[in-house]
């Protein structure tokens, strides 16, 4: 890319209920952000919100948290996918030479104010899938994972195994929601079955949740932080709606944006060169069939790469360290989280969970059901 | 197309909560209580909403100073309406005048009553016309009337 743009700053929080108003969440992230950084709003250039109108509860959601935002009298665009989607949005407006600074804010009360479950209904095709009154969220991820786990012969006990390595993450993590001290595989198996295979702590928990971040042209970049994390690559892809018309087990369209991430980037062996990734994994089976797709593990080598703990934090190739969207999943924020995540990595200010070398940074954000659409970012230092 | 068919499809919308920051919107039905309108000023730049927000859209910093506006206004803008929000007709026209009361910023919308809709200007001064028993309900801001 011929103009470099950095994430100079970010801020993020999240929790089964925030006990906080939309417009409150979003004044407290920008304001955060500002006073981090030095700046006002004025020094913002163009502002990307992500929210859902369906989840909000209003159409046209942005008009009510631009002002909280900052965003008035100044330029501003809306995204209503993964906000993962907003991020590669707002680097592509810097990359025009229009802007200099582009802020993405993402925010949705889906843990207290409106049911993530019900959202996914309603993006289901009315004149079929709801008539036949067969699927919602977590079916449709349940045939995805007993389709993945099917295909190269998995027990069950992986998906307990690879929740209880995220939630164990999740809890080391004051960004996240879901935190469960001395959480076990056994403790993960022993939780309430929803479609099998896939339980409670299988899946995503019901989040309230928010997130802002700071991009900023090279130039720029340099005057506001020491430590700016470049985006290196980006990359979107969106497959068939109709379930039937994929191979469930894996992810074509993840693999795809992967790839234009990868060619931007010069990533060449994904596997070897990537030191930290965080993948958008609503379900625990999504984690290794996204990986795979993303070409950080091989196929059918899953069962392996957890029980030798090469995805843990201190592994050959962490995979969400954060604690990844099992400890949060506010809807549509979580690709952005991961963006901001990577950054605290790359950023050395993980804490807890901060991987041992962290220069070059995979992200990655879903949308749709099964993760129809797939953005793939490339982040490095 | 040689065959289109309707499926009955439904959206319910019946399922949000909305949080909101209830410090300006109880600021302002306490005021109305007693008859008074009470706003939030910004202690930076000076301006003045009805019903106070908790944050100032130009300084973008907290504010929660509260200011008491005047009941008497100038009237903006203006429509005549013959049907309500949803198209049904009205017995009667309706004049709903958009008011900018004096020491307010923001412009607070009502009913006027006590003149005929050819005689409404913009420009027109009006005040409000408080309800006689008052709850601490918008309704107590009954509607308004000619000054
Ligand atoms: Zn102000």
């Amino acid at each position: 890319m011929d103009i470099n743009v950095a994430i100079v700053g970010y801020r993020m929080q999240s929790a089964p209920d925030l006990v906080t108003s939309r417009e409150r969440l979003v004044f407290e992230l920008t304001r955060g952000l500002f006073d981090d950084l030095g700046i006002e709003r004025t020094d913002v250039d163009t502002t990307i919100l992500d929210s859902n109108d369906f989840m909000d509860g209003r159409t046209i959601s942005n008009v009510f948290i631009d002002p909280p935002a900052g965003v008035y009298m100044r330029d501003e665009s809306k995204v209503e996918m993964d906000a993962a989607n907003a991020v590669i949005y707002a680097c592509m407006r810097i990359l025009t030479g229009q802007y200099d600074t582009a802020m993405v804010v993402g925010i949705a009360l889906t843990g207290s104010q409106a049911s993530p479950y019900l959202y996914i209904e309603y993006t289901l095709n009315p004149t079929y899938e709801r008539q036949v009154k067969l699927l919602n969220e977590v079916n449709a991820a349940a045939f995805q994972a007993r389709s993945y786990i099917d295909r190269f012969g998995y027990s069950e006990r992986l998906l307990d195994d690879i929740a209880a390595l995220s939630l164990a993450n999740a809890a080391l993590n004051p960004n996240q929601a879901r935190r469960i001290s001395g959480i076990t595989a056994d403790k993960v198996a022993a939780s309430a079955m929803y479609y099998e295979p896939l339980r409670e702590l299988h899946c995503y928990p019901p989040t309230d949740g928010g997130c802002a971040l700071l991009l900023a042209s090279e130039r720029k970049a340099k005057e506001l932080t020491d430590k700016p994390v470049w985006i290196k690559g980006m990359g979107m892809s969106t497959e068939t709606y109709y379930l039937g018309e994929r191979k469930l087990y894996q992810s074509s369209s993840a693999a795809e944006a992967a790839q234009r991430a990868y060619e931007l980037a010069g990533v060449k062996k994904p596997a070897q060169e990537i030191d930290v990734a965080e993948i958008s994994a609503l379900f625990a089976h999504q984690e290794p069939l996204l990986a795979e797709a993303m070409g950080l593990m091989g196929e059918g080598k899953a069962e392996q790469a957890y029980a030798a703990g090469e995805t843990a934090i201190g592994g050959k190739l962490p995979i969400n360290p954060s604690g990844g969207a099992l400890g949060a999943h506010p809807v549509s924020v979580t690709g952005l989280m991961r963006v901001a995540e990577a950054a605290r990595q790359l950023r050395g200010e993980a804490g807890d969970n901060q991987v041992k070398k962290a220069e070059l940074a995979v992200v990655h954000g879903q949308d749709g059901v099964c993760a129809q659409q797939n953005a793939v970012l490339v982040l490095g230092i | 197309m040689e065959e289109t068919r309707v499926v009955q499809g439904t959206w319910d919308i019946s399922t949000f909560k909305f949080r909101i920051e209830g410090v300006g919107l109880r600021r302002m039905l306490d005021g109305m209580k007693e008859g008074k309108l009470v706003g939030t000023r910004c202690h930076k730049c000076g301006t003045v909403y009805l019903p106070g927000p908790f944050y100032c859209r130009k300084c973008h910093i907290e504010i929660n100073e509260p200011t008491e506006v005047s009941d008497h206004g100038e009237i903006m803008t203006y429509t005549i309406g013959y049907a309500d929000v949803r198209g049904n007709p009205l017995d009667e026209p309706r004049i709903a005048p958009v008011v900018k009361l004096d020491g307010c910023d923001s412009w607070i919308m009502g009913v006027l009553q006590g003149v005929k809709p050819e005689d409404v200007h913009v420009g027109m001064r009006v005040k409000v016309q408080w309800a006689e028993e008052r709850t601490g309900s918008l309704q107590d801001m009954a509607y308004y009337v000619p000054e």
